[in-house]
């Protein structure tokens, strides 16, 4: 069999079927539990991010892990809002 | 505290101090697209002159250490401020201020009121068509994909396209609506 990451229409048609299942599955949900979804997985991801934090530091204590998840969270913000945001409108004083 | 813990605190403050609101950003995307996790919650917030935004800055106070200085986002000139959670893990809060711009009223006065059963409780959502004109007028790569999945999620069939044309049409993001449908796949 060969591998569609060769193959760009190949490539293209992968994508495609695995977003359109993304889809099927958020259309089966109501608003509701997709609302409940981004919480649910908001709250797993920072837990993930804590375990890697606290494997990169070499630690056991989650405050030090909780401080290394915040540092890359404000990178994060940072990289995403440069050139985005500004602390004055043009020709403010 | 989790998300779950401190939205609920955000949202029940702004519903106590009776300043009208409405969640965007990831909850609102995820309530009419693909659900993403997301590190903040983000509120617009409309304010009146005498009360200012500071009123509720302060109301969560006791959860939220706000940054004073506003910031303005570089595509309308709205202002928001940015606060994070004084509780571990470290959530942000972002409250972007109503302000004179015909579309974000139109936004405003659209809201609806949705029940979240995580939350225990009912949210001020935009409508799906506002989500889809406001992440294509912002227009980073994470909005152009909120826009998508919503277009997406809820069909053309089931949204007011009429309404989110004549918005783009205004914005100047016709193309970007146009390039984004185009690459969705047949569903």
């Amino acid at each position: 069999m060969s591998n569609p990451h060769d193959h760009p229409t190949a490539l293209k048609d992968l994508q495609d079927s695995i977003y359109r299942e993304k889809v099927l599955r958020a259309r089966a949900m109501t608003p509701e539990e997709r609302i409940d979804s981004v919480f649910e997985l908001s709250d797993l991801q920072l837990g993930m991010m804590l375990g890697g934090a606290m494997h990169r530091l070499g630690t056991k204590d989650p405050d030090e892990g909780w401080k290394e998840v915040r540092r890359w969270l404000d990178r994060l913000a940072y990289a995403r809002d440069f050139r985005f945001y500004a602390t004055q409108r043009p020709g403010a004083a | 505290m989790t998300l779950v813990e401190l939205a609920t605190a955000v949202f029940a403050t702004a519903e106590s101090m009776d300043v009208p609101h409405m969640a965007v950003g990831a909850i609102a995307a995820g309530a009419y697209g693909i659900p993403r996790a997301t590190k903040d919650i983000d509120l617009l917030v409309s304010v009146d002159q005498s009360r200012g935004i500071h009123q509720l800055i302060d109301g969560l106070g006791v959860i939220v250490e706000f940054d004073l200085q506003a910031q303005f986002d570089t595509i309308t000139w709205g202002r928001r401020y940015v606060g994070t959670s004084r509780t571990v893990p470290p959530f942000k809060v972002e409250l972007f201020e109503m302000f004179d711009d015909e579309f974000v009223r139109s936004e405003f006065s659209r809201r609806r009121r949705t029940f979240v059963p995580i939350l225990g409780r009912e949210v001020w959502l935009p409508a799906p068509e506002d989500v889809v004109v406001q992440k294509l007028r912002w227009g980073r790569s994470k909005d152009l994909d909120d826009a998508r999945d919503v277009l997406a999620v809820q069909g053309q069939e089931t949204l007011d396209m009429t309404y989110i044309e004549r918005w783009c049409a205004t914005h100047g993001t016709d193309q970007r609506l146009k390039d984004t449908l185009e690459s969705l796949p047949p569903l």
